[in-house]
């Protein structure tokens, strides 16, 4: 998603926010809602997982209003919250990183039920929720391999090796036949 | 001379604009990597298309009113580490003060603590603290001053432990410090309430 609110307005905002501005508060949030439940929903489990990343980012936002630099993207920082939000969802729900693909995708499922084509949605639901991550940060958001190395705590090869992975299951999946 | 095709992690390098050369001049060259990596950027593009998703109810209220909770909150603590910072400074200030020079001068400021001390006992009593609900920070503080009136109190009731007009005068004017302080975190409070 691209930046809706354009920086000297967004240098106004967040200063009236800061100055206890309720409607500037609510004007943020209304910018910024459908992007950061969207990006929640491609982070998380659920519907309701992302509803919650979408209450934890804003109360973050306005904790942290003084946090923001005014000199780069609002839609930026506050897309970085939110990633950082879901992210440390796994962290508390102590998703076990080694192997992820390994493990049979999706819960309850096994190798053989796998249609012989899924269509991409499909496709990157059944990914494991990490892997999941690093594909939409990497692909979607144009995150480095090294940023989002530090926002899952994690190294730089894994990063690599995560995306590299998802992307060979997806090939699979999509119908596209593997790679030699 | 090295015959392999290139690996899914090279070839989103490559995609990425990262590659190592071996796998540039490779893909230019081997058809079945070069229509991966074609691949591989359709794919990037399709994900990019993705419809967005739209929240299924609006949070907003939920949110405002939470970011309020946490506002007063966080004001009501600095607030009370200000008044709690004023009790210590007036308390240091009573503890360093030059003693009475003479009778006369003891017994005018032991009247006019005492005066101090009743008046704004009342005010403390107008303010109504026992029906205001205190935060964990808050509360202790008023506890902690309420131990030191208690001990303060304990002292005036026993003529021995202090003497003169002299001791009388320090612990008045420590007792009519702490009920300031008491006054000021109320006041706080109750200021804090109606944000």
């Amino acid at each position: 998603m691209a930046d809706t609110i354009p920086l000297a307005e967004a240098r106004s905002l967040i200063a009236r926010a800061k100055a206890g501005d309720a409607g500037a508060l609510e004007h943020l949030y209304r910018a910024y809602e459908g992007g950061v439940y969207t990006l929640a929903r491609r982070l998380t489990k659920t519907a309701e997982d992302a509803e919650d990343v979408l209450q934890e980012t804003f109360l973050e936002v306005c904790r942290s209003l003084g946090s923001w630099r005014g000199d780069g993207s609002l839609w930026g920082w506050v897309r970085t919250i939110t990633a950082s939000k879901a992210l440390m969802r796994y962290r508390r729900e102590k998703v076990r990183e080694a192997d992820e693909l390994d493990e049979t995708a999706g819960a309850g499922t096994r190798a053989e039920d796998v249609p012989l084509r899924l269509d991409l949605e499909s496709a990157m639901s059944r990914l494991p929720e990490r892997s999941r991550a690093v594909v939409w940060l990497h692909d979607v958001e144009g995150y480095t391999h090294e940023e989002i190395a530090e926002l899952m705590g994690m190294t730089t090869s894994f990063s690599k090796s995560q995306l590299a992975r998802a992307h060979q299951k997806m090939r699979a999946w999509l119908g596209e036949g593997a790679m030699e | 001379m090295n015959d392999r095709h290139a690996t899914m992690e090279e070839l989103l390098a490559l995609r990425d604009g990262e590659g190592s050369e071996w796998c540039r001049e490779h893909q230019a060259s081997c058809a079945a990597c070069s229509a991966e990596l074609f691949r591989l950027e359709q794919l990037r593009a399709r994900l990019k298309a993705l419809p967005a998703f739209v929240p299924p109810r609006d949070l907003w209220a939920g949110i405002a009113a939470q970011a309020k909770r946490e506002r007063r909150s966080r004001w009501l603590r600095a607030a009370t580490g200000i008044a709690a910072a004023l009790v210590l400074t007036g308390l240091t200030a009573v503890a360093l003060r030059p003693k009475p020079v003479d009778t006369a001068t003891g017994q005018a400021t032991l009247d006019r603590a005492m005066a101090r001390s009743q008046a704004l006992e009342q005010t403390l009593k107008a303010l109504g603290p026992e029906q205001q609900s205190l935060n964990g920070d808050a509360a202790r503080v008023v506890a902690e001053l309420e131990d030191r009136l208690s001990r303060i109190d304990a002292q005036l009731g026993q003529p021995g432990v202090w003497s003169g007009q002299g001791g009388a005068a320090d612990l008045w004017q420590e007792r009519a410090g702490v009920l300031g302080a008491l006054v000021d975190v109320h006041t706080t409070r109750a200021a804090m309430a109606g944000l």
